[in-house]
C-alpha cells in the first residue's frame, strides 16, 4: 500500500487552493489512451486520487470497461510535481449502492462528502473564456494508487511511491 | 484524412510541450513529457525524448502504436484540446536529426529518440456542452474560424 507525501497531497486539490490541474489518462480495453485535463481534484485516505466526474465521455466509458488509469500533473510542473500516479479506477455515480467499496472507500462517505463539488469549491480561478456555465456532477471517480514514478527530467521512470 | 492544426494550436504545443500518453494493448497507460515539440508537417507532430523518456514508453508503443497527447502547463486549460494518432520512435534519418539538434540547441535536451505522431483524431477538450467534440471533420479555413470565435492567446515560447 502506497502513502502519498505531505506535498503530493497539496498538489492533488484544486488549483484554487494551491493544487494542480492534472491531466486523467485512461485506455480503453483495447489499449485506446485518452488524456483530459481536470480541475476538481483532491486526495482521501493516504493513497486514493478523487476527481469529479462533471464532464466525463470517453474518460468515463474506458473507466467502465477498463480500471488502468494513470494521473499526472499538467500544470503547475515547476513546483516539483514531476509524478505519475498508477493505480485502479472506477466512477462511483450516484445511484451505487451506499456500501459499494473500492479499496477501503466507501461510496457514501465519498458521494456525501465530495458529490457537490462545484458548490464546496468553486472554480473561481477558471478564465471566463474557459469556465463552464453550469457544473452537473454525476459522480466521482476514486482512483486507488498503487505506484507512481517520475517523470522529472534526467529521473524519468524512476519509482516515487511503491506498494 | 490529414488532422489539420491551426497555427494557435501549433503554437501552443511548441511553447508548452505536452503529456504524451500511449498503453499496452492489454490498456495499461503510460505518460512521459514531449519537453520539445515541432509539428513538423501537417498532421505531424515530433517530440525530442530523452533516453530515460523513450524507455518508459518504448514497451508499450512497439505493440501498440496508438498516442493521445495534450498540451502541458497553462495549455491544459489555455489550449483545450485532446490530439490522437500513431506514433513511431525514431532513432536515425533526417527528421530525427533536425529535431535532435534543436532540442538540444534550444532546451538541452539530448535526444535518444524522436516520437514522430502523424495525426488522426482531433477533439475539444473545453469543459462544458463542447467537451468531447471532434474537430478533424473541419476544412484549415473552418478549424481557423471556430477557433477565433472563442480563444485568440498565444504563449511565448518556453526557454
Amino acid at each position: 500500500m502506497v502513502k502519498f507525501t505531505k506535498e503530493m497531497k497539496e498538489a492533488l486539490r484544486v488549483p484554487g487552493k494551491g493544487g494542480s490541474l492534472i491531466y486523467l489518462c485512461t485506455s480503453s480495453r483495447d489499449g485506446n489512451p485518452n488524456i483530459a485535463a481536470m480541475r476538481f481534484v483532491a486526495t482521501h485516505m493516504d493513497d486514493k486520487i478523487l476527481i469529479a466526474d462533471m464532464f466525463l465521455l470517453k474518460t468515463k466509458a474506458n473507466i467502465k470497461e477498463n480500471p488502468d488509469v494513470a494521473v499526472t500533473i499538467c500544470h503547475p510542473l515547476d513546483e516539483g510535481r514531476w509524478w505519475v500516479f498508477k493505480g485502479k479506477a472506477v466512477d462511483m455515480e450516484y445511484g451505487f449502492p451506499r456500501d459499494f467499496d473500492w479499496y477501503g472507500a466507501n461510496a457514501t462517505d465519498i458521494l456525501n462528502e465530495w458529490g457537490n463539488w462545484n458548490k464546496a469549491e468553486p472554480p473561481d480561478e477558471v478564465p471566463p473564456d474557459i469556465v463552464f456555465p453550469k457544473a452537473v456532477q454525476r459522480g466521482v471517480v476514486v482512483v486507488h494508487v498503487e505506484e507512481a514514478y517520475s517523470i522529472e527530467p534526467g529521473h524519468v521512470g524512476e519509482k516515487v511511491l511503491e506498494g | 484524412m490529414t488532422v489539420n492544426l491551426t497555427d494557435r494550436m501549433k503554437a501552443w504545443i511548441e511553447a508548452m510541450g505536452c503529456h504524451l500518453c500511449v498503453a499496452t494493448p492489454e490498456g495499461v497507460p503510460f505518460v512521459v513529457l514531449g519537453r520539445y515539440a515541432e509539428v513538423t508537417g501537417n498532421g505531424e507532430v515530433a517530440f525530442a525524448l530523452a533516453q530515460d523518456e523513450a524507455k518508459v514508453i518504448a514497451p508499450a508503443l512497439s505493440k501498440n502504436p496508438r498516442v493521445a497527447f495534450g498540451v502541458s502547463r497553462q495549455g491544459g486549460i489555455r489550449a483545450a484540446y485532446q490530439f490522437k494518432g500513431t506514433g513511431e520512435l525514431l532513432r536515425s534519418g533526417s527528421v530525427f536529426d533536425t529535431i535532435a539538434a534543436q532540442a538540444k540547441e534550444e532546451k538541452g535536451i539530448d535526444a535518444e529518440s524522436v516520437l514522430l505522431v502523424r495525426l488522426t483524431e482531433l477533439y475539444c477538450t473545453k469543459p462544458g456542452y463542447e467537451a468531447g467534440q471532434r474537430l478533424d471533420g473541419m476544412s484549415p479555413e473552418e478549424l481557423d474560424a471556430w477557433e477565433r470565435q472563442r480563444w485568440k492567446d498565444v504563449p511565448r515560447k518556453r526557454d
